[in-house]
C-alpha cells in the first residue's frame, strides 16, 4: 500500500499555481489540503491546478475540502481545476457523485492550457 | 497518539485487530496503518484494500463527527478481521442512535452548481462494501460491514 502521509508540493507555471498531491487523503489529514488551498486563495492566486496523479486513494473528507475550496475560489474570482483523476481515484469521485462537480482535465498540461 | 486496547489475533488464514480509539480524527491513522499491515500479510488485492480503507474512514469518521453532539472525550471500539476472501468490520459506540443504512444517495450535479460540502461519505459506503448491518444493543450502536474480494 502507498505511503500513509499526504504530501503537497507547490510549483508555478507562470500565473498558474500547481499543487501536486501524493499519498492518500482521508479524515486524518484532509485538513492539510483545506489549509493549503485556503492559503492560496487568500494570497490572491487566481488559477490553481490540483494534480491527483500520485494519490492512491481519497475519502469523502477530501471531497469536502475540495468543495469548500471551490466555493472559496468562486467567491475570490479564482479558478480551480483538477487533473490526474484516474483509476481508483476516478472510481471514488464517481462513487461520490462528483465527476461533474469540478472542472477535471486529463493531464496537467491540459489543465494549465485551460487556465492559461 | 495511541489510545491503547490494540489487540491482534492471528491464525493461518485470518488476522484480527481490535482497537479502542478516542473521538478524534487523528486516531483514524491507527486503523489505517493496522489494516495496511494485515492486508499486506494476507496479500489482499490492492483495489479491495483501498475500498476497505475508504469504507473504514467513512464509518469511523462519521462516529467521531456525529455520535456525540454535545462533545467531550469518548472512546469506541473498532474490530477488523481480514480473511482470505473477505473482511469483516465491527464498530461499537455509545453515541446517539444512528443507522448508517438509511443514508441518501449522493447528488450528482453539473459543474457550476454549488454542492453541499458534507453528507457524501455514508452514501459512498454502500458502494464500497457488500453489506452493512446495524443494531442498537444495550445503549450502543453496533455497526458491521462485510466486504468480499
Amino acid at each position: 500500500m502507498a505511503q500513509s502521509a499526504l504530501d503537497i508540493a507547490e510549483t508555478r507555471h507562470g500565473p498558474i499555481c500547481v499543487l501536486s498531491l501524493s499519498g492518500r487523503i482521508d479524515s486524518s489529514n484532509a485538513s492539510t489540503l483545506s489549509t493549503s488551498l485556503a492559503a492560496l486563495f487568500e494570497a490572491g492566486e487566481k488559477a490553481v491546478v490540483v494534480d491527483f496523479a500520485s494519490i492512491a486513494y481519497l475519502t469523502s473528507a477530501a471531497f469536502r475540502a475540495l468543495l469548500v475550496a471551490s466555493a472559496q475560489a468562486e467567491k475570490n474570482g479564482a479558478r480551480m481545476v483538477l487533473c490526474g483523476i484516474v483509476g481508483q481515484v476516478r472510481e471514488l469521485f464517481e462513487m461520490g457523485g462528483l465527476l461533474k462537480a469540478f472542472n477535471i482535465h486529463a493531464s496537467r498540461d491540459d489543465a494549465c492550457t485551460q487556465l492559461g | 497518539m495511541h489510545s491503547g486496547g490494540d489487540q491482534l489475533t492471528n491464525s493461518s488464514e485470518t488476522r484480527t485487530v481490535q482497537l479502542t480509539i478516542h473521538n478524534e480524527l487523528s486516531e483514524i491513522e491507527q486503523i489505517r496503518d493496522a489494516v495496511d499491515r494485515l492486508g499486506g500479510e494476507l496479500n489482499v488485492p490492492t483495489r479491495s484494500l483501498i475500498q476497505l480503507q475508504v469504507a473504514l474512514d467513512e464509518i469511523v469518521s462519521n462516529v467521531i463527527r456525529h455520535a456525540w453532539p454535545s462533545g467531550g472525550a469518548h472512546q469506541f471500539r473498532v474490530r477488523v478481521t481480514l480473511g482470505p476472501k473477505a473482511a469483516e468490520v465491527e464498530v461499537i459506540d455509545d453515541g446517539k442512535s444512528f443507522d448508517p443504512r438509511h443514508a441518501p444517495p449522493p447528488p450528482d450535479l453539473p459543474a457550476g452548481e454549488e454542492l453541499p460540502a458534507g453528507g457524501r461519505g455514508l452514501a459512498m459506503l454502500s458502494q464500497l462494501v457488500d453489506s452493512i448491518g446495524y443494531a442498537r444493543v444495550d445503549g450502543c450502536n453496533r455497526t458491521t460491514l462485510k466486504k468480499n474480494w
